[in-house]
């Protein structure tokens, strides 16, 4: 426990910051800071000196041009988290407020609205029992008698239509009937009065809208790596939540490789709420794990050597949520817990909780934050404490009386007005009395031995505050590294100090950007734009972890830095330590199956609603009973006024002339390989969307604005045909089959016989980005040959059922039915309205009548006759008459052309056709009575 | 219009101010160079009045590129940086004081005293509070550079004057320069702060010239003046300074209580617990083993062979004289729970015997005495001990089974 013989000269001042600011971009470049003499001893020689910053540090290259995904993609699909246009409001008068001030306005009457909309039961339920004889609904005049004591409600909502079809309207006034109803129903028609709701509203908007500017909830990050015991040795664990809800914990043992590598299936933990934190530390060779959820903390037991099973040895539950849970890294079972009423408590696994300190108020000055933090120190009984406006150190053996304050935001550290604790972390394994403070401005490095000064500040200039931080100690002579993580922005930089004991602490070299995960999309295969969104949006998932494990192989050392993402998507990146040559990156790049398509193609039934270009158009969404009306503004003004709309998209340059990024190097083949197996996962998991049962509806405003129905000044023929036909169809409210134009026809070719050729199949399905689910039909089933089965075994029956009794020929159908509809590939049964084509059919006897032969004039284009005159080989023509089969029993439509597979990829239209083929048949057994 | 253009130019800025961070954080200095020159236009349209303006990040961005880019020499440096000087009032003073950090670290002491006799001889109008504090290390850091010169002459006359040859020029020189450096580090120790290059420094031209008076003074004001920092190494230079001059035990004693007080894990304990456990009175003898009991708290001493030689050795002669046994047991009541986990696991057993077998017999003797001879600790190092015929270790294994009711009475 040495102390450095002279410290870096500082001045040091006392009471609140002085210093004004706030987030500078360039803060923390060209400073040394301060200098001071190398070594004792040297002086006749000429004296030495040594920067505070600016020192050279170790050089860590990035071994490969993006983080890599380490585990297949978290099971589930994942809901985005709330972002801000779901709570402020859009549209006019948002332009109005925003032109009076600047700020957010959250949308609170759109919420109130939902709350009615929703659960009209609760809003209104028993006043609504006791007006329903009142209330008259129906289009009859009322008669005389009931005059008295009922309104006719249809002329209010006819009135009510009335006014959301003039919404927008400078010129709308309120009808006199629907001021007169609402003056007469202010107060009493609400079930729960309408003031104290509005205020429940209020104060969970603005919590909501609180979390959306900064969530401390993840703070300390929800990833832990356990080294092995051994530092030779190369499997390690790591500890990170999954499942949909972040429910589930995880212990997967990782073998430290090239890429690191997941060794057998993790062991697994269900829990009871949404993992926030995992903490651990090692003692005496056993890794304590704690783990944060909001009302429940557990620990876990992992044996040091591979392979033993983790325990769990305790859990705690809380009425206020949990802030904070660290592990000591001094004594086995022993934890630190905070909670948002402003407790910090000892928790040791076999003498319970000591509560230390309640304050619900914050140390040095008011802060409103309830967020606490606790962490250990040099000494284990005494334990920081830590709320926005600094530390203490604690006796935990005497909390009352002894405690000194670690750090302050402050003239003391040289802090900005407005600076807060994020996240305080202890540095034991560098230095044991070394502790590490970031606020949203700068890092700090203190020693509990010179409190209140720190020993090393820095401005980390990063985006948004950092709630995560790793260390990784570096051996006497090397210098620790800090990684620090940020949520929202996915940041993640790599700094290096050295000192403490002997020398006085120093930054060592440049910081490091690390690769965020969001960074991999642009070497990930490229996608359909609605994919490509998707995807993006997974990818740029707020972080919710990190932890780094060290890998020393021989002379080559690299560093393994893991990111786990909201999502629950863990992702790796390897730096490599300079003495270690990185390998070449090689040109491997298989990964672009399809190219780009075209925006025409980007089929517009098959975007789920809600992924339109929301950034171009607003939306409003008012419930009316069952059906939602959907209006959209086009935010014309907007543009003209210059403002940026969205600030984060908007400032995404796009100009082709700069260079912003240095061409990025390509990943690896084995990374290539990850990342399209990661994707191949993720659209198996949660790729389609749930199909509703009835053909989505959409208003046309949604997909196209105004601007991209206009014609283009030089379109092409093909275009303008295109477009024709696209206004066509929403005219008639119908479908578009094909896209291809039907004029120029090219002289009848020959029609393949047969689907189309195997390359060209391919490559639709590669075109509409399904092509590893071609590939798996084609391997294992392919969807022709099963139908084809089906159809000979129904031909066999047919053939048998003279010999057979009616009743089982009955049930044959019906199997075939459900086989059938089986086949329409994961759709859900068909529900067209009034059909149920599985239903049992009520009515028809039991016997029914075999199934009716195909119709006459599908019988002719099956004969073989009529295939020859078309020109289609012998061989095929079987093959073909089995194909068309399929189809023949649908309503009289001829048969699709096997060249327009391609369209039936894009749009959902086989289980419509699946659905109205059962139409007819439903009927025949009667039909044969 | 002039107001879009304005927003356009404003968006642009910012744009390429986060292409040159991006390269930046990537160590691209030729790309982020690239990058600056096209920032550069940012200064003619300065509208901003935000905290940092872009002169301030032209200044701090091309610093960096230019301490990292592989083709700038100094000579680029020192011109940038004098262009930088000239472009604001407000940061010549910063400006000129990292110029100086920057020549020191380059080795080049004349270049960078002359930058700073250069900034301290500036003046511009009224002086702000931190321009002020800027001014005061400026002239602080000009100080510390005489002192160094000083010593160089030091030397050059005391070598020279072991061959008896005076050389008055030299001497004169060096006087003028203690008068520079005793100024202007004098000046800087005043104010709260950590200084402890300066201090030392100032301290040792005071003492070369037998103020020791002065000295004193300038230490104790050092360690003990509430507006200053709770600084460790200002106890242990005044402790140094105090153990140079010969002063009496008492007052060292006194010296490192005060550190025991503020920083009990300090690695002078060790000898402030020597110092205490040759005294005859009873009650340093006891501060003596509360030192090195605290001492051993901490993570960092656990390893410490030093330190559990010393615990050992106190705590065995108050066993043999079964005196004083109720310290042993005070000191160990606040610790029992969880002094056994901490220190005397199996794990940490087996570990310190295969690593350190002194280390694993000091700790086993104190195991032995304080947790008796079913201790864990005790039971297996003295098993390894005797298994691998180390003398010692038979014997500790005596002395600990023949005073085990000693055990019963600290635990009771």
């Amino acid at each position: 426990m040495e102390f450095p013989a002279a410290l870096f000269p500082s001045y040091f001042g006392a009471g609140p910051p002085r210093e004004e600011g706030g987030p500078a971009p360039a803060a923390g470049w060209g400073e040394h800071g301060q200098v001071l003499e190398a070594g004792p001893g040297r002086r006749q020689a000429g004296t030495a000196f040594v920067p505070r910053r600016g020192g050279t540090g170790e050089s860590w290259e990035p071994a490969d041009a993006a983080a890599v995904p380490f585990l297949p993609p978290n099971a589930g699909c994942w809901v985005p988290s709330l972002a801000p246009q779901d709570i402020l409001y859009r549209g006019v008068l948002r332009r109005k407020l925003r032109a009076g001030k600047s700020g957010a306005a959250l949308d609170f009457a759109k919420q109130l609205g939902h709350f009615f909309v929703d659960h009209p039961e609760d809003a209104f339920g028993s006043l609504g029992r006791l007006l329903h004889k009142n209330f008259y609904l129906g289009n009859s005049k009322l008669r005389r008698e009931a005059r008295g004591s009922t309104i006719r409600m249809t002329a209010l909502m006819e009135e009510i239509d009335r006014l959301e079809a003039r919404r927008g309207c400078p010129r709308q006034h309120l009808a006199s009937r629907l001021r007169w109803f609402s003056h007469l129903c202010r107060d009493w028609l609400f079930e729960v009065p309408l003031g104290l709701l509005a205020d429940c509203v209020h104060e969970e908007l603005l919590l909501q809208w609180a979390g959306l500017l900064f969530d401390d909830s993840p703070t300390g990050g929800a990833l832990a790596w356990l080294p092995p015991e051994d530092m030779g040795a190369r499997t390690g664990r790591l500890v990170y939540p999954g499942g949909q809800a972040m429910n589930h914990l995880y212990f997967q043992d990782v073998v430290l490789e090239e890429l690191p590598r997941a060794r057998g299936s993790p062991a697994q933990f269900e829990l009871n709420g949404r993992i926030r934190q995992v903490a651990a530390a090692r003692v005496d060779g056993e890794d304590f794990v704690g783990v944060r959820s909001d009302y429940h903390c557990g620990v876990w037991r992992v044996p040091g050597r591979t392979g033993a099973a983790p325990t769990a040895l305790q859990v705690i539950r809380t009425c206020v949520p949990a802030s904070c849970l660290t592990v000591s890294p001094h004594l086995p079972g022993e934890l630190a817990v905070c909670t948002q009423s402003g407790a910090i408590y000892l928790w040791s696994v076999e003498t319970g909780l000591q509560r230390l300190r309640h304050d619900p108020q914050t140390m040095f000055f008011r802060d409103p934050s309830s967020w606490r933090w606790s962490d250990f120190t040099a000494h284990p009984r005494v334990l920081s404490c830590a709320d926005r406006t600094g530390l203490q150190c604690l006796d935990a053996r005497a909390p009352e009386r002894c405690h000194f304050d670690l750090f302050k935001v402050g003239e003391e550290a040289g802090c900005q007005q407005g600076e807060r604790v994020v996240l305080p972390m202890y540095l034991g394994r560098a230095h044991p009395s070394q502790h590490l403070v970031t606020t949203q401005f700068s890092m700090y490095v203190l020693d509990e031995r010179l409190p209140l000064v720190p020993v090393l500040k820095w401005a980390h200039m990063m985006k948004a505050p950092p709630l995560f931080a790793h260390l990784t100690p570096g051996g006497p002579g090397r210098s620790h590294k800090v990684l620090l993580g940020a949520s929202p922005t996915q940041e993640l930089l790599l700094l290096q100090y050295r000192g403490g004991s002997r020398s006085a602490c120093q930054l060592a070299g440049p910081p490091q950007k690390l690769h965020s995960v969001a960074g991999c999309l642009q070497h990930l295969p490229a996608q359909l734009p609605h994919r490509h969104r998707l995807l993006q949006q997974r990818l740029g998932a707020p972080a919710a972890g990190l932890a780094a494990a060290l890998q020393e192989d021989g002379p080559r050392e690299s560093l393994l830095v893991f990111q786990l993402s909201e999502a629950g998507d863990v992702f790796c990146q390897r730096l490599t330590h300079k003495a270690a040559q990185p390998p070449a990156p090689t040109s491997g790049d298989e990964g672009t199956a399809a190219p780009g398509s075209s925006p025409l193609f980007d089929a517009p039934a098959s975007s789920p609603p809600g992924l339109g270009s929301e950034d171009e158009e607003e939306e409003q969404t008012f419930y009316l009973s069952n059906l939602e009306v959907i209006i959209n503004e086009e935010e014309e003004e907007e543009e003209e006024a210059g403002t940026p709309a969205a600030p984060e998209e908007a400032e995404l340059p796009q100009e082709p002339c700069a260079s912003p990024q240095p061409s990025p190097a390509v990943p690896s083949p084995a990374a290539a390989l990850r990342y399209r197996r990661w994707l191949k996962a993720l659209s198996k998991g949660c790729g389609e969307p749930p199909r509703h049962a009835w053909p989505p509806t959409l208003s046309q405003k949604r997909l196209f604005t105004r601007k991209e129905l206009e014609a283009p000044a030089g379109a092409s023929a093909l275009h303008e045909q295109a477009r024709q036909q696209l206004c066509q169809a929403m005219r008639e409210g119908g479908r578009i089959q094909r896209w291809d134009p039907p004029a120029p026809q090219p002289p009848a070719l020959p029609e393949p016989a047969e689907g189309p050729d195997p390359l060209s199949a391919r490559l639709t399905a590669a075109w509409s980005g399904d092509w590893c689910q071609w590939w798996e039909e084609r391997t294992s089933f392919n969807m022709a040959q099963r139908q084809r089965a089906l159809r000979e075994r129904r031909r066999r029956q047919k053939r048998a059922r003279g010999r057979r009794s009616l009743s089982a020929s009955f049930t044959s159908s019906l199997t075939y039915q459900s086989e059938l509809s089986e086949l329409s590939d994961g759709a859900p049964p068909p529900l067209s309205p009034g059909c149920p084509a599985a239903l049992p059919r009520e009515g028809s006897p039991p016997g029914g009548t075999p199934p009716a032969s195909p119709a006459p004039h599908e019988e002719a284009l099956l004969s073989s006759q009529s295939l020859r005159c078309r020109g289609i080989p012998k061989e095929r023509r079987k093959t073909l008459r089995d194909y068309l089969a399929v189809w023949a029993e649908g309503p009289p439509e001829p048969p699709e052309p096997p060249g327009s597979q391609a369209s039936q990829l894009c749009i959902p239209s086989s289980q419509s056709q699946l659905s109205s083929a059962s139409q007819p048949r439903r009927k025949r057994p009667r039909m044969g009575f | 219009s002039s107001h879009e253009h304005k927003l356009n130019f404003k968006k642009s800025k910012e744009v390429c101010l986060s292409y040159i961070q991006d390269a930046m954080l990537q160590k691209q200095w030729k790309r982020a160079a690239e990058f600056l020159t096209f920032y550069a236009e940012s200064l003619e349209k300065d509208f901003s009045t935000q905290y940092m303006g872009p002169s301030e990040m032209i200044w701090r961005i091309g610093t960096e590129i230019l301490c990292h880019h592989s083709h700038s020499s100094m000579k680029e440096f020192n011109s940038f940086t004098e262009q930088m000087k000239t472009l604001g009032v407000k940061r010549y003073l910063k400006v000129c004081l990292e110029h100086a950090f920057h020549l020191l670290c380059n080795g080049l002491i004349d270049e960078a005293y002359q930058n700073l006799s250069l900034a301290e001889s500036w003046r511009f109008g009224e002086q702000t509070a931190i321009q002020d504090k800027e001014m005061k290390l400026i002239q602080a850091y000009r100080g510390l550079l005489d002192y160094y010169s000083w010593s160089k002459q030091k030397t050059i006359l005391l070598e020279h004057g072991q061959d008896g040859f005076e050389d008055l020029s030299v001497e004169q020189e060096m006087h003028s320069c203690f008068r520079k450096a005793a100024v202007n580090l004098k000046e800087i120790i005043k104010i709260p702060g950590v200084w402890d290059l300066f201090v030392k420094c100032y301290v040792d031209l005071l003492e070369f010239y037998g103020d020791h008076n002065e000295a004193r003074q300038v230490l104790n004001e050092y360690a003990y003046n509430s507006k200053f920092p709770a600084n460790p190494n200002a106890h242990v230079y005044l402790y140094q300074f105090l153990k140079r001059h010969g002063e009496s035990k008492k007052s060292l004693i006194s010296a490192l209580k005060i550190l025991h007080d503020i920083v009990p894990s300090h690695e002078l304990m060790i000898d402030f617990n020597t110092m205490l456990q040759k005294s005859k009175k009873r009650k340093k003898r006891r501060l003596g083993l509360e030192v090195i009991f605290a001492a051993l708290d901490y993570a960092g001493w656990k390893e410490n062979v030093k330190a559990w030689s010393c615990l050992a050795r106190q705590v065995k002669q108050i066993v043999i004289s079964e005196k004083h046994l109720d310290w042993i047991k005070q000191e160990w009541n606040s610790r029992k729970d969880w002094w056994p986990a901490f220190h005397f696991s199996r794990y940490l057993a087996k570990r310190n015997w295969q690593e350190n077998e002194s280390l694993s017999y000091e700790k086993a003797l104190v195991a032995g005495i304080l947790l008796g001879k079913d201790c864990k600790y005790f039971k297996y190092v003295s098993h390894q001990g005797c298994k691998a015929q180390v003398k010692r270790f038979r014997i500790l294994k005596k002395f600990v089974n023949k005073h085990n009711p000693v055990y019963l009475r600290i635990s009771g």
